[in-house]
């Protein structure tokens, strides 16, 4: 299959790398397929629509901030970054973590109960 | 929009798995009891709505990524977990 990024331009790749969320996620419930790209020395790692190809959500991997983070059985937590030109004002989704499992091929959304997780965590810090 | 009265301890059946009972009634709060399978998310509308904001915003700015990440430290999150 081929399709035409934003990030990457046109890409090709077998349909049985694509990432299925069967519910979605929130605000995009119509988007079901992804491709979950991290190019080799990108600190980010992007969730690209494959039903709308110029649809892509940056992600980090909770764990390398948290490593008391929930966990979903088999399944990596990643969070949605907002990015920003000023790194110090990038920030991470903790409250709705997508939780991928790269062998099987699925993902979800879900979002945390617990009020410590915010919508918006400044992902970096100062020297 | 369908509109159904109950009173406490009464409740609403949504199909045959989701069930939604009216627990107390209180100084203009409701506190409901809901009973649904462990696949069917369940919040409150204005989370909902806070979170796809969010998602919006980053879909948004993903093409605001910084050039220069040579600086990048991470904000590790130990210090929030034991806040709580």
């Amino acid at each position: 299959m081929k399709i035409n990024t934003r990030q990457f331009g046109e890409i090709e790749f077998s349909p049985e790398l694509m990432i299925n969320f069967s519910t979605g996620i929130f605000g995009f419930e119509n988007l079901k397929n992804y491709l979950l790209i991290k190019v080799d020395d990108d600190f980010f790692y992007w969730l690209n629509s494959v039903e709308e190809p110029e649809i892509a959500f940056p992600l980090v991997g909770v764990r390398v901030i948290d490593d008391k983070y929930p966990l979903e059985n088999e399944h990596e937590a990643f969070g949605i970054v907002t990015m920003n030109p000023d790194i110090l004002n990038i920030s991470i989704n903790l409250k709705a973590p997508v939780y991928i499992n790269q062998t099987n091929k699925t993902g979800f959304q879900k979002i945390l109960d617990s009020e410590k997780y915010p919508v918006n965590y400044n992902l970096f810090k100062e020297e | 929009m369908l509109i159904l009265t109950r009173k406490i301890d009464e409740e609403i059946k949504i199909g045959s798995e989701i069930s939604i009972k009216v627990l107390s009634i209180s100084e203009g709060q409701v506190k409901l009891g809901i009973a649904a399978p462990n696949n069917v998310e369940i919040f409150r509308s204005e989370i909902y709505q806070k979170i796809k904001q969010v998602t919006i915003e980053a879909l948004q700015n993903s093409s605001n990524k910084p050039k220069d990440l040579s600086k990048l430290r991470l904000n590790n999150i130990r210090k929030l977990n034991n806040e709580s």
